[in-house]
């Protein structure tokens, strides 16, 4: 399976692969929105036919109170490719990436408590720690657990501009 | 000025009041003050427009055009009320409207900054590009200190491919900058600057500035690509060789960056001699020694290897991946099977392992009796094996082989999912369904398998019983399930479903089902809407033209081909035998088996309508906006009558495969479908055109073949009157063959 960054010709497979796979879904803007405010976060996994079978779809928080840092939006590998090592890869790919062009200080997502297979992957082959439980955190009552992944020591963190997010409502003007 | 435009002081005050509340967004307080101002001068022609964008924006449009065109009436000459009418035709992503009533507000004052803006992105939108280049000229001109009115120039000719104007665009713009450090918006803005030197085609002037621009550049990884890329393109081999491996070291796992190697190694994979095969087959050996995880170097050489080197290599892949337990196993090698050769020799490697590993526990005798294999190999070598025959076709032998496995663990979900595919291929579509809830009911988590469920339940045209189970998975806040797949614009499900109402003869639905899918693309054209401002200022501009040329193209996609078959099957099957209001095949039907058909199609609909209980409300934190839209209408129209009522069924049919032939010329399907149309329309040469194009694009398909037959029929049943037209259809018939 080949790895690499997801460019806008893959979003729709990317949207796509997220609606098999996971219950929380996303409309093709949000998805633009992150290809257009940090292209290099987001991999897809390919087959040979060029079909994606795999994302990560990642973004930066860049909140004035705290230290650069990124966060990951949505993961999944279709059942039919799981177990290869995806998952891992793309994920491996996206942090290196909010390290080199963003800064980063660190990582951070959200699980469903009872996710073993997600769990495994960020704790033990990750190695994310979790950082606490936000209650009913799914649209079906589940708790989550927040969890975080420091990716840089002391390294200085690159200085951004501040720029506005845009209005996912149809902006009148 | 307009004597009826001047206010008195106070109420001037006001006027500006309004203007700041609606770029403020605040539009109750908006409506409030511009009734104040109605009150004393009620044919106040701007006030009455501002009114009205007001209440456009409260979600009351109607009433929001009325007053925008009153006020219109009132002051025909103000670029207010042209602006505001078309900032209302806008919202409502009527852009050709909008363009228009811009182009008079411009009129009226040539050099509001707000309305030249507006129009620039409206511009964009409609893709006209001429008019472009002079409103992004004139903003430049009005305001250079704008950072975004500069980039918006030097993109305007890049679309039009002026790429030396678009360039020293950038370049002035740089040299104004103040020097900064390194920040993202100016790394995103100079890997522009090197993208129009590429598209340009200077790759040596490109690969100069790259080198120039390093320090300054975040986007390590796509400065070294660009690198890697441009060397190779200039020949310069040693150091693209270097290039490659620095970013194969950073992702082993990507075929462009050992694609790349291959190409600076001189390797063309289609035509190898024995010692370049071996070269390339050391590439990836060296790759694998250094990068162990790579998973790419392990797997490519199948395709590149022959013979006994193949079934070396091949036979320490496939028993690797039965030892680890890799479901994803067939899958991956099936690619190979284009080569018989291969296929062959898979099949003699794995049936060997299934013997041997039931005798022995071992994948083969000459195995060290000393290691064991785990007992899931056996397992995982049937699951392969089974796979193989399906792909065969060999369903018995398949089937056979499936049940062995399950046999041997009965727990293991991937088994009964294999055995409906089986199943499915076999056309057995009740038991595929029925073996896939059983598969969905041993993991009630996953939604994969949840999906994979209700889609064999759509195929098998048991539509209700497929959206209940994937209620289990949608928002249970939403008004159904399908409601809420079809606002998070869910393809696979619309498609599944149009195409199972289509086979059931229930077009009204099956047509109603594609528009959605239409829906779902209009959508997904307008989303790139506030990009346009957007982009500009967050300089990701290389991904935001990746984002034009994408939505240029948004048709092609093979999610609106299969949309566009559907839609104009059912078209053209309405053109053929106009049907029963409700949608069905009422053709063939006696006047009792019409009564009881209807009638089963209203029960069913009375038993979804009930099913449908209203959402329950829950509050929900969500991880990103989804928009769901409380005020949305209820389906006035369930049964897409709407559609069935078309006056012109062939032309309904044509829209779908105008945008087709304009982004999809090289997609067979495009013409396929034209020619289904045209023939029945008796547009001959068009259908000449079609199927002359369907016969380039892929002689060997056998709808081609009948499709030259049913053209000869018809123009021997009905000969052309023309000589001339004769003449064409003749020479032209004669080259197919
Ligand atoms: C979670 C998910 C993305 C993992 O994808 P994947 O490509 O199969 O994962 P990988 O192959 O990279 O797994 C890496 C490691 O994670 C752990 N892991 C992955 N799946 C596991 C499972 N089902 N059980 C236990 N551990 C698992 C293992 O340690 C594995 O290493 P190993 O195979 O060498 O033992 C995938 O299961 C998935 O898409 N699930 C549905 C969607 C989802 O839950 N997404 C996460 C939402 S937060």
């Amino acid at each position: 399976m080949n790895i690499r960054q997801a460019t806008v010709e893959d979003l729709m497979s990317m949207q796509n692969c997220n609606l098999l796979n996971l219950p929380e879904n996303y409309q093709m803007k949000y998805y633009l929105y992150h290809a257009l405010s940090w292209p290099q976060l987001s991999y897809v996994a390919e087959d040979h036919k060029g079909r994606i079978v795999g994302y990560v779809l990642a973004k930066m928080e860049e909140e004035p109170t705290d230290v650069p840092h990124g966060h990951i939006t949505s993961l999944s590998v279709l059942r039919t490719y799981r177990r290869l090592g995806l998952a891992e890869k793309l994920m491996t790919q996206s942090q290196k990436m909010m390290v080199e062009a963003f800064g980063a200080h660190y990582v951070s997502l959200h699980v469903r408590k009872t996710n073993r297979a997600a769990l495994s992957l960020y704790k033990d082959t990750l190695k994310f720690n979790v950082e606490g439980i936000e209650k009913k955190y799914y649209a079906d009552g589940e708790d989550a657990y927040a969890m975080r992944k420091n990716l840089i020591d002391t390294k200085k963190s690159v200085p951004r501009g501040v720029v506005e997010e845009i209005n996912p409502a149809v902006a009148a003007h | 000025m307009n004597a009826k435009r001047e206010l008195p002081a106070k109420e001037n005050a006001i006027f500006k009041n309004i203007l700041r509340n609606y770029e403020h967004k605040q539009y109750k307080k908006g409506l409030k003050l511009a009734d104040t101002i109605l009150k004393k001068f009620p044919e106040h022609g701007e006030t009455l427009a501002m009114k009205g964008l007001f209440l456009n924006n409260l979600e009351k449009k109607e009433e929001g055009y009325e007053f925008v065109k009153k006020g219109l009436r009132f002051d025909l000459t103000s670029h207010i009320c042209w602006h505001v009418f078309g900032l209302l035709y806008r919202s409502d992503k009527n852009y050709e409207e909008a363009a228009k009533c811009y182009t008079h507000a411009l009129k009226y004052n040539k050099s509001d900054m707000q309305i030249l803006r507006d129009f620039a992105l409206l511009q964009t939108q409609m893709r006209h590009y001429d008019a472009l280049i002079e409103t992004r000229t004139q903003l430049l001109q009005a305001k250079p200190t704008n950072p975004p009115f500069w980039i918006g120039v030097a993109l305007a000719y890049q679309l039009v491919g002026k790429y030396d104007i678009a360039i020293q665009v950038l370049e002035a713009h740089e040299s104004a900058l103040r020097e900064q450090s390194v920040n993202f918006e100016q790394s995103e803005l100079l890997m522009y600057h090197n993208s129009l030197l590429e598209e340009s085609g200077d790759i040596e002037k490109a690969l100069e500035h790259l080198e120039t621009v390093e320090p300054k550049v975040c986007d390590k990884r796509a400065w070294k690509v660009k690198k890697a890329e441009f060397l190779l393109k200039l020949n310069r081999l040693e150091e693209a060789e270097t290039a490659y491996r620095l970013l194969i070291s950073e992702n082993p796992d990507n075929y462009s960056y050992i694609k790349g190697l291959i190409a600076v190694k001189g390797l063309n994979a289609d035509n190898l001699t024995s010692e370049q095969q071996s070269a390339m087959l050391k590439i990836f050996d060296d790759i694998q020694s250094d990068f162990p995880r790579s998973t790419a170097a392990r797997n490519l050489p199948l395709n590149y290897a022959s013979g006994d080197n193949f079934r070396n290599r091949a036979d320490a892949y496939l028993q690797s991946a039965l030892r680890k337990g890799v479901p994803s196993l067939f899958v991956d090698i099936k690619r190979l099977y284009s080569d018989s050769a291969k296929e062959k020799i898979v099949e003699e490697l794995v049936t060997g392992y299934e013997v041997s590993l039931e005798k022995t526990g071992h994948f083969n005798e000459e195995q060290d009796e000393k290691v064991v294999e785990p007992p899931t190999a056996y397992l995982w070598t049937l699951y392969f094996l089974a796979q193989h025959y399906d792909k065969q076709r060999k369903t018995e032998l398949a089937l056979k082989t499936i049940d062995k496995a399950i046999e041997h663990t009965p727990t293991l979900v991937e088994l009964y999912m294999t055995k409906g595919r089986i199943l499915k291929h076999g056309g057995d579509l009740e038991a595929a369904a029925r073996v896939m809830n059983e598969a969905r009911e041993m993991d009630l988590q996953d939604r994969f398998i949840n999906s994979k469920c209700a889609k064999y339940y759509i195929r098998n045209d048991k539509i209700e019983e497929a959206e209940k189970i994937l209620g289990l998975f949608t928002r249970p806040d939403a008004a159904s399930p399908l409601q809420d797949l079809t606002d998070m614009q869910c393809m696979w499900l619309t498609l599944e479903e149009g195409d199972s109402y289509l086979r059931q003869g229930q077009k009204g639905k099956a047509l109603k089902r594609y528009h959605t899918v239409e829906k779902f693309f209009s959508d997904i054209f307008d989303d790139q809407f506030d990009f346009h401002t957007y982009c500009l200022r967050k300089t990701t501009l290389r991904s935001y033209v990746d984002t034009i040329r994408f939505e240029d193209n948004l048709k092609g996609s093979h999610y609106f081909v299969r949309a566009a078959v559907g839609a104009v099957k059912a078209y053209t099957s309405l053109a053929d035998k106009p049907s029963g209001a409700n949608g069905m095949d009422e053709a063939n039907m006696s006047e009792a088996e019409k009564k009881k058909a209807r009638n089963k199609a209203r029960k069913a609909e009375l038993k979804a309508q009930k099913e449908n209980k209203p959402p329950k409300k829950e509050q929900v934190k969500e991880e990103a906006p989804k928009k769901v839209d409380v005020k949305k209408p209820t389906d006035e129209d369930p049964e897409g009558e709407k559609y069935l009522k078309t006056t012109d069924a062939l032309a309904s049919a044509l829209e779908w495969v105008r945008p087709l032939e304009q982004v999809a010329p090289k997609h067979i399907q495009t013409h396929l479908l034209g020619f289904e149309i045209y023939l029945r329309k008796g547009s001959m040469l068009l259908a000449l055109k079609a199927l002359v194009q369907s016969w380039t694009i892929d002689k060997t398909n056998p709808q081609v073949a009948k499709n030259i037959a049913r053209f000869k029929e018809a123009v021997s049943a009905n000969p052309p009157a023309n000589a001339d037209v004769k003449a064409v259809i003749d020479s032209q018939l004669a080259t197919l063959a």
